[in-house]
């Protein structure tokens, strides 16, 4: 929502990027985070679009327009603007599990479906993104929330990466027993072996597996996990049991009948 | 409401009672397709009306921010930055309409209709989508949509038979234009005295609109044509009378009398031999002056409700309002020389209105949302509110006028000035910008930006 002549007061601004030259010492992040009141000008550009397509999430020709998960953009825009971080930090948990992570390495297909951005450059939503959630660990507002009841179920999550990790974190909140199998010998999937540190650091990464182990969550790696329910009474051993398949690994599940 | 609920019911209606073929009927509400036509038409409409679509033709984005004056797509601003930012084209809306008409052509052609006359409430030809699964699907019953009156063949299913307006038997074409050949032809000066009568309605509207037509937007020089009534006259008496035409009229009017003033003058007074006092008996029927832009009047006793509402330029004179007056006003001067009904003034937004107020009762009868009430203050003012007061009193012998003019000093202090805050705001506004020495226009377009962002504005930011 923002302030509704933000778009012609404020000029787009992305936050500074590390000279070339200094980036090649070390395989850090290299951007600089934009100072808050320029957060809030960039949070203010947001036009109250009538119809917003940022968080539409639709496929046109095969293509990702709007925002994939549905987050609510123009809401925490406009908390943004007006300097109420927490409140945005809840309302960007509402529907994304991992800000920290889209908003470092999402392609950012909100931006691309902006309004202000059919004749002017679009508001920088993914810069506000990652802004909303680092304020969120510095403040120290994102804490482990283990569900209050537990429902008995078990679920076995295979693989990790960012589709395993939503995925066991949502059935967890619902108050299911989860564990994570992985195949490595690190939690994180493509999040842990697929980006670079300058993208997105491993330390968040962990910080997050971290987050998820404390609210609950079991992660066992180093399995092949076809393997392991084919040998192992991982299954007969979970009474009433059900097996979540992340995405890149829901083709094996299915093949061996574990399912 | 759907429309096809709506359009269903009126089109059986009209069948059964053999009147839809005196009426056309109009369908409008998310048309988008040729399709939708098709079934609006079958559904029995034939004149359908497009709205949005075209608009989104144009580059509309549905931003939904058109009084904000911040639409991105140029299309709803008056800021010359964004409307840069537009990008549409008349052509645009041409394809479109094209492209609607071509896809009904098609599912016609698909039909078997040749015209769109033998699709009107064709229902036996739409059925309903069986493929619709929903549970909430399950109990809708659309027959009676899809219901076609029983009746015999010669009752019409489509606007066949065109109203008579009966214009030939106006008085206007009977009368009045013959008797302003003179001016018409050779811009003479030509005077007539007529009886009227409560059928005769529009008394004068057929003429303005030979003026105008023959003499543009200017007119003629005031008071070419002067036509002076005695009787009863119908509704609109005067409406949209141009410029150089001056009816009188001794008697009195129903509704809408001067209606649409487009820079004529409106006089209205009782007879001589009247025995009721003018100042306390209703003349003028409701709704006097609705959007009138430009002209003089002067009525001789009270109007009705609803006077000068949506005005935008005419300066009348009249001795009592019913409620609602100048609603919704935005330009010219109303003097009102006696009581007013309640709500005065709701809604209004630009021009003046003088009352007069002996009791001091009249504040309680505004509504203040958007006006204050002020005393006289410049010289200049009451010299124009003492003209127009003279010109009432020339025009139509009122003893109110004389009496307030007999007593001028005293009376001026009675009178309230009505002026909307933003009306006030910008007249200043531009009274500043003069006085720095730019030209008139430059003034408005200096004062326009000055006022567009002011939080104070009530009509709204």
């Amino acid at each position: 929502m923002g302030k509704p002549t933000g778009f012609m007061e404020y000029e787009r601004e992305l936050a500074q990027e590390a000279a070339p030259l200094m980036r090649v010492n070390h395989w850090n992040e290299f951007t600089q985070p934009l100072p808050e009141g320029k957060l809030r000008e960039q949070g203010a550009r947001c036009m109250d679009c009538g119809i917003p397509f940022c968080h539409t999430g639709k496929l046109i020709s095969g293509m990702a327009a709007g925002c994939p998960i549905h987050n609510l953009i123009p809401e925490w825009n406009d908390l943004v603007y007006r300097g109420q971080w927490r409140e945005a930090l809840d309302r960007l948990h509402k529907t994304n599990n991992f800000p920290e992570f889209t908003g470092r390495v999402c392609p950012a297909p909100c931006e691309g479906s902006c309004t202000v951005g059919l004749n002017g450059s679009p508001v920088t939503i993914k810069s506000i993104e990652k802004a909303i959630i680092d304020r969120g660990f510095a403040e120290g507002w994102v804490k482990p929330e283990p569900p209050a009841v537990r429902t008995g179920k078990k679920v076995a999550v295979i693989g990790s990466g960012p589709s395993g990790l939503a995925c066991a974190a949502q059935l967890n909140k619902a108050g299911h027993t989860v564990t994570v199998y992985e195949r490595a010998d690190r939690v994180g999937g493509l999040l842990m072996y697929g980006i670079p540190n300058m993208k997105l650091d491993k330390k968040y990464v962990q910080r997050r597996v971290d987050l998820l182990a404390a609210e609950g969550v079991t992660f066992v790696t180093g399995r092949r996990s076809a393997n392991t329910f084919r040998r192992s009474s991982c299954l007969s051993n979970s009474t009433p049991s059900s097996c979540a398949a992340a995405r890149r690994r829901a083709a094996i599940c299915r093949s061996k009948g574990a399912s | 409401m759907p429309w096809e609920l709506g359009l269903a019911e009126t089109h059986q209606t009209l069948v059964l009672n053999n009147l839809r073929s005196r009426i056309a009927v109009e369908t409008d509400g998310k048309l988008m397709t040729g399709r939708d036509v098709a079934i609006a038409a079958m559904l029995g409409a034939e004149e359908f009306g497009f709205a949005t679509t075209p608009l989104i033709a144009l580059g509309c984005v549905m931003m939904r921010v058109c009084h904000l004056d911040t639409c991105p797509v140029g299309v709803a601003t008056q800021n010359p930055e964004l409307r840069a930012k537009f990008t549409g084209d008349p052509q645009h809306v041409v394809h479109f309409m094209r492209f609607v008409a071509q896809d009904l052509r098609e599912l016609m052609a698909e039909l078997g209709f040749r015209k769109v006359e033998e699709m009107i409430g064709r229902t036996d030809v739409l059925e309903p989508k069986q493929a619709i699964a929903h549970w909430k699907a399950r109990g809708i019953d659309l027959s009676p949509l899809l219901h076609r009156p029983d009746v015999t063949d010669d009752v019409g299913r489509f606007c066949q038979i065109v109203q008579d307006h009966r214009l030939d038997r106006s008085l206007d074409v009977k009368e009045l234009l013959a008797i302003a050949e003179p001016a018409l032809e050779r811009g003479e000066h030509v005077h007539a005295i007529l009886p009227i009568r409560n059928v005769n309605r529009v008394a004068g509207t057929i003429l303005g609109s030979e003026v105008t037509r023959r003499y543009g937007a200017e007119g003629l020089p005031h008071d070419t044509i002067r036509i002076h009534f005695n009787g009863s006259a119908g509704q609109s008496f005067g409406a949209f009378v141009p410029k150089g035409i001056t009816l009188s009229l001794e008697g009195d009017a129903n509704d809408y009398f001067g209606k649409g003033l487009s820079g004529g003058k409106l006089v209205v007074f009782p007879p001589v031999q009247a025995t009721f006092v003018p100042e306390d008996n209703i003349i003028i029927g409701n709704v006097a002056f609705y959007g009138a832009t430009d002209g003089e009047a002067y009525v001789r006793g009270v109007a009705g409700e609803r006077f000068c509402v949506r005005n935008s330029g005419v300066r009348a004179v009249v001795e009592g309002v019913g409620d609602h007056g100048c609603e919704y006003m935005t330009g010219g001067r109303v003097v009102v020389l006696g009581r007013t009904g309640r709500n005065f003034a709701a809604g209004m937004s630009g021009g003046i209105a003088y009352v007069l107020d002996e009791d001091g009762s009249f504040p309680a009868r505004v509504n203040r949302e958007m006006v204050l009430l002020e005393q006289l203050e410049e010289a200049y003012e009451m010299n124009e509110l003492k003209t127009m007061i003279q010109h009432h009193a020339t025009y139509t012998d009122s003893e109110v006028a004389h009496r307030v003019l007999g007593h001028w000093d005293e009376y001026v202090w009675k009178f309230v000035k009505v002026i909307p805050k933003d009306y006030k705001r910008m007249f200043e506004a531009i009274e500043r910008a003069k006085r720095s020495g730019l030209g008139q226009q430059q003034a408005f377009m200096v004062a326009f930006e000055e006022n567009m962002r002011d939080v104070a504005r009530v009509g709204g930011n």
